[in-house]
């Protein structure tokens, strides 16, 4: 399906999407960001208490609750549907306990939505990835571009890059046409626990920065990743493609937590005057510790997130503003100060 | 003890052992071949009978790789080794995983020209063909069920040749370069096992042995050769490296397929005289769906597999067909020749995305089978449920656990490895292995990595690509 605009073959809007993780962090800023611009958004939740508010967003929400590892709640998921637009954004990258997981939800589930999204006749294919199918990168101010080589990070990079061979392999053969987004940390609304976690161990002085904190990050706020969803969902040369997409430009560790100091400040709350230093080996200590209980198909979350903080990894997102002509609207303090909001709104204590 | 002097000595008479004796034969040199396994006569035992299973495999069939879970294995054991047991299925190398080898191990002269040139030869030579007929019922439930999901499936072509009549006969070594090599000058011995090579340094004097005398009684015999060639597969060369004291880069990194099973019941019966020749390609290649022997016996082991048998879900046998999901591994496991045991012990650990792949592979599988009619559905996972419909699948992923799934496999490689990487290898580009002049492996043990697919033709297009360099180099 596609219409001439300006001398420029563009694909419209979908009618009917599919969603899903359509209750996660990403999820949830996807299907407002839809609501009231398309005429079926079919949420795919694995809770069925995470229906009911995602249904009050507007009559057009239509809700299946099931596992996407489950072949006959992802058929459900697509029943009825014709071309509709499919965003992929279901996954795990924080297990809880066992490495297993990752690889059946992030390649399991992947195979199997990409498998009814091409008997279903769907649309557009918009797979949500990461950076980790990419490890660190050498120096601080080292970019990945779309042409870095992999070199995935333990279990939760080898099961994205695995489902992202599955999804160029899909796009290659013709099963669907299918864009490939690596979104970095995000923070924005609808944050789980474990980031309002940072907020307040930031704001308490307990945050741990390591080494000097030049390393940097790249993040992107939830809104600019729903933005280039959108526009990766019409561009012209899209499908085929992968892109990194992130905030306008990296930010050195210590910057981004100068950045949530000011805006938990900026949003009245008081932050202490402490900060928490630990040297370069402790990350690499971490690390060490991650892989090996990794190794044993053991997952322990703390020291993964701390393992990683010593990396810069960061991404040049030129090809995702030339392709999809696409610009991240929000910046780091801005975003950082909707996400507090967020939080306070919804009487979190930080 | 009896002495016995040749040229060149080979040492197993599988896919590798035979390629290499009928090529070398054919070019005129003096060629010994022992072989630990008896001569079986190719038309005496019904294929994938039990009868077969006593005569033509190593431990009557039951071997394991040990480890969390342990993999059972198979492999033959008579003149043709597994080319006398296995379905014939016959696919080349894909071009993608030779060039990715090449690369990463430095193997010289290994492009998929020079490969595809080789197994042109072999199919020509051997004959491999598509069933002529109609496909059996087993193997046309797999197009059925994956025609129905909009799922890829290929018939993949045998080792086969067919009368006018449309039978068809296994070309198996025994039946075909087993004979060429004798009748080319070659000597065969079966029932004479190598306990030991014997050499000084970089040279390998010959081959001790426990050979079987026409009455039946043992025989210590020194076989005596300028060149030998280890063929005894991915287990058995390795174990006979270590055993005469040849243990750099031999026996880690052995690779295999892990395969999940499921007993399909459905409606009608099914054939179950023939192994299925179609596969559903849809996952490849890191997952492929197949079908298995059938017979009453792999319908037991199947239903037994999921650990609760009942005993009359056998008395209609018939309706039953056994089907399986092989992956690709990430593991890799390892051969140790234990000093004082003729069997070494071979060890085998998948990883955690093996273990979810194998689940995976299950979950599809069951799909496929449902798709094509089957009516219930018994996968080879203790405690794992009974399947009927789509919807009673997703279960089984949290079902298919290192404890409770039962697994195994046909295909060993790696064991041993070729190319110029010396860190990573045990022999050279073609074999040779390092630190020894006269000294070559030519077997499944070569190959770099599992292939993804069954091993036979990679494993003869390697093994005449080496012979062929031999004679050219010696």
């Amino acid at each position: 399906m596609s219409e001439v605009r300006g001398g420029v073959d563009e694909a419209a809007p979908a009618p009917e999407v599919v969603v899903t993780g359509a209750a996660g962090w990403l999820g949830q800023n996807l299907v407002r960001a839809l609501v009231g611009r398309r005429q079926r958004v079919r949420c795919l939740v694995h809770r069925v208490e995470d229906g009911p508010l995602l249904q009050l967003l507007g009559r057009e929400v239509e809700i299946v609750v099931g596992d996407v590892r489950d072949p006959a709640a992802v058929s459900r998921l697509f029943d009825g549907l014709g071309a509709a637009t499919v965003f992929h954004a279901a996954s795990v990258i924080h297990p809880a306990g066992k490495v297993r997981e990752l690889f059946d939800v992030n390649v399991g589930g992947t195979e199997i939505v990409l498998d009814r999204a091409r008997s279903s006749g769907a649309g557009r294919f918009l797979h949500v990835s990461s950076n980790s199918p990419f490890g660190a990168n050498e120096a601080p101010t080292d970019r990945f571009t779309e042409d870095s080589p992999f070199n995935p990070y333990l279990g939760y990079g080898r099961s994205k890059l695995e489902a992202e061979q599955l999804v160029q392999r899909g796009h290659d053969r013709g099963d669907v046409s299918a864009v490939i987004l690596r979104p970095p940390w995000f923070y924005g609304p609808f944050q789980p626990a474990r980031q309002s976690t940072f907020f307040s161990a930031i704001r308490k002085g307990r945050f741990p920065v390591i080494g000097d904190g030049s390393q940097q990050r790249s993040m992107v706020f939830t809104g600019n990743l729903v933005d280039a969803l959108l526009a990766a969902e019409v561009a012209p040369g899209a499908p085929g493609q992968a892109y990194w997409i992130a905030d306008a430009r990296p930010y050195e560790l210590r910057e981004i937590v100068a950045t949530v100091r000011q805006a938990l400040e900026e949003e009245g709350l008081p932050v202490s005057g402490r900060g928490l230093r630990l040297p370069a080996l402790a990350g690499t200590v971490a690390a060490g510790l991650d892989g090996a209980l990794q190794a044993q198909g053991r997952y322990v979350q703390p020291l993964h997130v701390l393992g990683e903080l010593k990396d810069t990894i960061a991404c040049d997102i030129g090809k995702a503003r030339r392709e999809l002509g696409w610009e991240p609207a929000t910046e780091l303090l801005g975003g950082m100060r909707t996400s507090i909001r967020w939080c306070l709104d919804r009487g979190m204590q930080l | 003890m009896r002495t016995l002097d040749t040229e060149i000595l080979v040492i197993g008479s599988g896919a590798g052992g035979a390629s290499t004796a009928a090529r070398l034969a054919a070019a005129g040199r003096q060629v010994v071949v022992v072989e630990e396994g008896p001569w079986v006569d190719p038309d005496a035992i019904e294929p994938f009978s039990l009868e077969e299973m006593v005569a033509k495999y190593r431990h009557h069939g039951s071997s394991a790789a040990l480890g969390n879970p342990p993999i059972a294995y198979a492999e033959g054991r008579c003149v043709g080794g597994s080319t006398e047991v296995n379905s014939g299925l016959w696919h080349r190398l894909p071009p993608a995983l030779a060039e990715e080898w090449r690369r990463t191990y430095q193997i010289e002269a290994f492009t998929p020209d020079v490969l595809d040139g080789y197994a042109e030869l072999i199919e020509a030579d051997q004959g491999v063909s598509y069933v002529p007929a109609a496909p059996p019922t087993s193997s046309a439930l797999l197009e059925r069920g994956a025609t129905k999901l909009g799922w890829r499936s290929v018939e993949f072509p045998r080792v086969f040749r067919y009368d006018a009549a449309g039978r068809g006969t296994k070309q198996t070594m025994a039946r075909t370069l087993v004979p060429k090599a004798v009748a080319a000058g070659s000597t065969i011995m079966p029932g004479c096992r190598v306990l030991k090579l014997v050499g000084r340094g970089s040279r390998i004097t010959g081959a001790r042995c426990r050979a079987t005398r026409p009455d039946g009684t043992p025989e210590d015999l020194l076989v005596r050769a300028e060149h030998v060639f280890v063929c005894g597969g991915a287990i058995q060369s390795p174990a006979l490296l270590q055993r005469s004291g040849i243990r750099r880069g031999i026996g880690g990194g052995l690779k295999l397929h892990p395969t999940i099973k499921i007993a399909a019941r459905f409606p009608h019966p099914v054939d179950h005289d023939d192994v299925p020749m179609h596969r559903i390609t849809e996952f490849a290649p890191n997952l492929t769906i197949g079908g298995s022997a059938s017979r009453r016996a792999h319908v037991a082991l199947a239903l037994a597999d999921s650990g609760a048998l009942d005993p009359e879900a056998l008395a209609d046998w018939e309706h039953v067909s056994v089907y399986y999901a092989a992956i690709r591994s990430e593991g890799a496991g390892r051969v140790v020749a234990v000093p004082g045991v003729a069997s070494p012990l071979v060890t085998y650990r998948l990883t955690e995305a093996d273990v979810s792949r194998l689940a995976r592979g299950l979950v599809h599988l069951g799909e496929a089978l449902l798709a094509a009619g089957a009516t219930e559905l018994v996968p080879s996972v203790i405690g794992a449920p009974t399947v009927r419909r789509v919807e009673e699948l997703a279960p089984w992923w949290d079902a298919v656990t290192r404890t409770q799934s039962n697994l195994m496999t046909v295909h060993l490689t790696s064991s041993i490895r070729m190319g110029e990487t010396r860190d990573r290898t045990g022999t050279d580009s073609f074999g040779r292995v390092w630190g020894y002049e006269n000294l070559r492996v030519n077997d499944a043990s070569l190959l770099p990595d599992a292939p993804g697919v069954n091993p036979q033709a990679a494993i003869m297009t390697i093994a005449a690509r080496n012979a062929e360099q031999f004679l050219a180099s010696t």
